[in-house]
């Protein structure tokens, strides 16, 4: 064969076997999914046995007050987990934004929660939040203070609570990774100019982290809608459905209701869902670039 | 002279094969087989695990277990029972399956095991079987479809069943001059008393997690009460007046319970009265076992046992698991040797004196299990008592239980009111049952 | 560079000593109670004063150990071969993404070819997708759709060799969960390697190939040396992933193919929450990240920033 033709083969050579994976293992099943989500489909059956039911999935989920209450978790959970994790991590990478001696230690110890499998952390947190022999409660007991029924009536909070505790770190280091990769030259021409350090973070670092804060954010974002394991160890759930997020409630529609149909529709919710967040989030970087090259291209007319 | 040796020797092994053929033990045939069995993670299948070895050594035949949370074991099952070929030759099921497994045909109809010579125990003695047991969770096909009757079979043995029980601390009654309670009045007030005589101890420790606990806990309180899910035409009536009591019988409980009960699944039910935490337990009998454990238990030596209350009749529990054979199973006659080994006189005691569940009134009676538990006593009596109609068993019940336990947790920790709860469950049902067929013949 | 150590005030160090606490505070206080009996666990004896044991321990490697331990009636946890499980699907799962991812990364970043875009844009796409979405169908493909009937040519010789019954379908096969790992990770590999490799000055790339090299060599010998640090990165997120999953492991595993995270959910049983044990296994399995986190933290930073500070 000759060097040309294999050159042009080359590229598609490199690519084909990441292109039959993830066709058959992800854009396959994918569609089968949707294909399923019109169907009312038992785990026993093919998906070719399964009957055609049409939107009927749909729109009983569209009716169902069980899966608008797991919605609305789910919105809550990332909503608030996503909005606590960016500001206490870029809040800490400001802090430690210093160079002190051994700070590379400090970054090892950070990651370890991030690395930690999700059903281990569901397990620490469950021994910690247990009401009687917990940590937590029996720290409130020597205090004197009345013990907190953390997995019952607040378990969205404690949920939320251990998954900042796992997913902080991620933010915290790419926001200092993005903070130690500023130009110093704009830093101390602040300085110069006799800017306090509020206004140094406020007017200075922060704008230039924003590309890394905002993509930062997307992906965190992506996560907290993925995140199932722990609360599956936590509470399953429970108590009623103040914790079933969506990924854990199809994960139960399919295992324990055994209503593949249904899932599958939820799952396409979740996906229409995701994909409207996502496009939103880069439509609104589009309009911040948009806006900021308006405004650069009024300072150039300027001077 | 050779010729004769050899013909003696071939005629002396003949005669020696034919012997030994004629002396085959009913094992022989399936001597080195493995069977493959899925069980629960529940403390009779623990006492099982223990006596399985005797099974290997009196039979040659080897036993591998798959043990699971009893949940995700019945997920795990679904699975195995839709395949051509299953992985599986003797299951346990959950007795809210029955309905599933047979409707579906996954389960071998017992009748021809049983009409089997050569696999058949004659010293079997099925009418010592604790006929509630065997009714609620073996027999399918009967009269409104779970119940027993004439047009039924037998397509399970009930191993690892079990009926309702109060277990109650004899030190703290005797403390305050407590009674014991005998109906559900006396049970209730002594429920929120008892935080109040003694601080940080609550009164009755129950079930009420989101879910299948929740459903459990207010089923075992809905039949003695005189309610039911459904009246004699699969009419939904868990919201009348009785189902309403029951429901609010549980908010009491669980109000004047533990700190954290309303998230308490069985096991943490269980610790808090093992730790000390609570007064009185109603539930499963399995949990006898474990309160004379000093490893487990710090309540040793401090329960006593009683009868489920009454509240407008006596209507314990029944429920528990039952052993079957997939009708995908490799080795199903081997499969049957063991379930009938099992249940047999001799398998029932073993597991009895193993901390298990027996299935036998004459295990109940019999004296050295008593010696060793003697609460046995008090249980036998409770069986006498055990309701077999305690929950509808039809393959649609999986999802009005999730339902239900869902809605009632709601009620417990959102407050929800209670009748419009329950109408809603109860409007829930109705579709659910329409939809599988249960109103066709209703008009 | 000149490391300038500024002294902080006294604060600063306190509230680096909290994080530090709060980070570990946690794996700590799991270590500790794997060392102790569930009776200790559950009275709430203080942490520092109690009697260690590895009894715990002893319990979850039963099936490993050379002895038997007393206080066991039966082996019922059997964590050796869950983590032999566990270890073949990480390794090998994380071998095959980066071998695949790599390629495909290289191609998408040098090549201009048709479908290059559609191919970049689905590879973002996919990584929104989470795996509980996958379950349902990779469930019901991978028990019912992609099998080889076991009395054709195949199927039958698997059979043959293997054992086992019924159709060879994926389920429960190493193979079917590896397939599923590979593709649920190469995404997020490919995005972090093509950092790595618009990094590779092209003009090494023209030297070799004036010097003769073929595509393949080019590959193998110039770019794939120069991107190490992006390949180890991604090797430690692929493998912590695979060793770390739950979900679709439980959907697509059976007996013999159960890894540990599975073993973990399944053993905190409803009747009998022993949590010394419990502690101990979730240890077990803590082992390699932590592991990795010790000695390779800095790949780990290097992969987590790439793509988002540099892209």
């Amino acid at each position: 064969m000759s060097r040309a033709l294999a050159n042009r083969f080359t590229p598609y050579m490199f690519m084909a076997p990441a292109v039959v994976i993830m066709a058959m293992a992800l854009i396959y099943p994918l569609g089968y999914m949707i294909w399923g989500s019109f169907r009312a489909w038992n785990p026993s059956q093919s998906i070719g046995e399964a009957e055609f039911v049409g939107l009927k999935n749909y729109v009983t989920l569209w009716k169902d007050p069980n899966f608008h209450e797991s919605l609305g978790v789910t919105l809550k959970f990332a909503f608030f987990v996503v909005s606590f994790e960016m500001i206490i991590g870029v809040g800490l990478a400001l802090l430690l934004d210093r160079n002190i001696r051994g700070m590379s230690v400090l970054r090892t110890m950070f990651i370890l929660p991030m690395m930690i499998a999700p059903v281990v952390v569901g397990l620490m947190w469950r021994y910690m939040y247990h009401p009687t022999v917990g940590t937590f409660n029996r720290l409130l007991d020597d205090w004197g203070l009345p013990r907190i029924d953390w997995l019952g009536q607040h378990a969205l909070n404690s949920i939320i609570i251990a998954d900042i505790w796992q997913w902080t770190p991620f933010i915290f280091i790419l926001s200092l990774a993005a903070l130690q990769s500023l130009p110093s030259s704009a830093l101390e021409a602040a300085k110069i100019d006799g800017a306090t350090s509020w206004q140094q973070i406020i007017y200075i670092k922060i704008p230039l982290m924003m590309p890394v804060l905002i993509v930062t954010c997307l992906l965190r974002l992506i996560d907290a809608f993925k995140v199932l394991e722990v609360i599956l160890v936590m509470t399953q759930g429970g108590p009623g459905l103040s914790t079933e997020i969506l990924a854990l409630r199809i994960s139960r529609t399919a295992t324990e209701f055994r209503e593949l149909g249904v899932a599958a529709a939820m799952s396409n919710y979740l996906l229409l869902l995701l994909l409207a967040l996502t496009v939103g989030m880069f439509l609104f970087t589009r309009l911040q670039e948009v806006r900021a090259a308006r405004i650069r291209a009024a300072i150039d007319e300027d001077l | 002279m050779h010729t004769l040796l050899k013909s003696t020797a071939v005629g002396l092994t003949a005669a020696a094969v034919t012997a030994g053929a004629a002396l085959a033990g009913p094992y022989d045939a399936h001597k080195g087989t493995t069977l493959v069995v899925n069980f629960p993670a529940h403390p009779h299948y623990d006492a099982v695990m223990k006596i399985l070895p005797e099974f290997t050594k009196e039979t040659g035949i080897e036993v591998e277990v798959d043990q699971l949370p009893y949940l995700k074991m019945r997920e795990r099952q679904t699975l195995e029972l839709a395949q051509d070929e299953g992985d599986y030759d003797l299951i346990a099921y959950v007795v809210f399956s029955k309905a599933d497994y047979v409707y579906a045909d996954q389960l071998e109809n017992l009748a021809k095991y049983f009409m089997n010579p050569k696999l058949a125990n004659p010293a079997y003695d099925s009418a010592d079987l604790i006929d509630g047991y065997v009714y609620n969770i073996g027999f399918a096909g009967g009269d409104r479809g779970y119940l027993s009757g004439a047009t039924g079979s037998l397509f399970g043995m009930p191993y690892g069943s079990e009926t309702s029980v109060l277990g109650y601390r004899k030190d703290i009654f005797e403390k305050h001059g407590l009674e014991v309670p005998q109906n559900y009045d006396e049970l209730l007030a002594l429920a929120c008393q008892i935080p109040e005589l003694e601080p940080g101890m609550g009164g009755l420790a129950s079930r009420a997690a989101s879910g299948h606990h929740a459903a459990h806990a207010f089923l075992l309180h809905l039949n003695p009460l005189g309610g039911a899910i459904f009246d004699e035409s699969w009419e939904p009536v868990v919201n009348n007046a009785a189902g309403v009591k029951a429901a609010e019988a549980l908010k009491t409980i669980v109000d004047c319970g533990a700190e954290g009960s309303v998230n308490f699944g069985f096991g943490e039910a269980l610790g808090s009265f093992l730790n000390g935490d609570t007064a009185m337990f109603l539930d499963t009998t399995i949990v006898a076992g474990q309160v004379d454990n000093p490893d487990k238990s710090k309540v040793v030596g401090n329960v006593g046992w009683a009868l489920h209350p009454m509240g407008t009749k006596r209507a314990s529990q029944t429920g528990g698991f039952g052993i079957g054979i997939p009708a995908n199973a490799e080795n199903k006659d081997a499969a049957f040797l063991l379930m009938q080994w099992l249940t047999s006189k001799e398998g029932d005691k073993l597991v009895a004196m193993a901390g298990g569940n027996p299935s036998r009134f004459s295990t109940h009676a019999d004296a050295d299990v008593n010696a060793k538990f003697p609460h046995m006593a008090t249980f036998g009596e409770a069986l006498q008592y055990a309701d077999p109609d305690w929950r509808p068993i039809i393959p649609v019940w999986g999802k009005i239980n999730a339902d239900l336990g869902t809605t009632l947790s709601k009620v417990l920790t959102e407050d929800l009111d209670i009748q419009e709860a329950l109408d809603g469950v109860a409007a829930r049902a109705r579709t659910v049952m329409d939809e599988a067929g249960y109103y066709t013949w209703n008009e | 560079m000149a490391e300038k150590y500024e002294k902080q005030n006294p604060a600063f160090y306190v509230l680096i000593a909290i994080l530090v606490f709060m980070s570990i505070g946690p794996v700590l206080l799991m270590l500790v109670n794997s060392f102790k009996l569930d009776v200790d666990i559950l009275s709430g004896t203080s942490g520092l004063l109690f009697l260690p044991t590895i009894q715990n321990y002893e319990t979850a490697l039963c099936d490993v150990l050379w002895y038997e331990p007393e206080h066991l009636d039966f082996c019922q946890l059997k964590f050796g071969g869950a983590f032999v499980n566990s270890l073949i699907i990480a390794l090998v799962s994380t071998a095959l993404t980066l071998v695949i991812g790599c390629m495909a990364a290289y191609a998408l970043v040098r090549f201009r070819f048709m479908g290059r875009d559609t191919v970049s844009l689905t590879t973002l796409m996919v990584r929104m997708v989470p795996p509980a979405v996958l379950l349902v169908p990779v469930f019901g493909l991978w028990n019912n759709e992609f099998c080889l009937d076991k009395n054709g040519l195949i199927g039958g010789l698997i059979r043959d060799t293997l054992g086992g019954r019924g159709d060879v379908c994926l389920a429960g096969t190493h193979s079917g969960i590896i397939l599923v790992y590979v593709a649920m990770n190469l995404p997020f590999v490919i995005w972090i390697l093509q950092s790595f490799i618009v990094q590779v000055p092209r003009s090494l790339e023209e030297a070799a190939r004036v010097d003769g090299a073929g595509p393949f060599q080019v590959f193998f010998k110039i770019v794939l040396p120069l991107i190490k640090p992006g390949l180890a990165a991604a090797a430690i997120f692929t493998f912590r992933i695979a060793w770390n999953e739950y979900l679709l492991a439980s959907a697509l595993s059976d007996r013999d193919t159960k890894t540990v995270p599975i073993l973990i959910v399944n053993n905190m049983s409803e009747f009998n929450v022993e949590w010394g044990v419990i502690m101990a296994t979730g240890m077990l399995l803590a082992i390699p990240p932590i592991i990795f986190t010790l000695f390779a933290s800095r790949q780990i930073i290097t992969g987590m920033t790439a793509g988002a500070v540099k892209g």
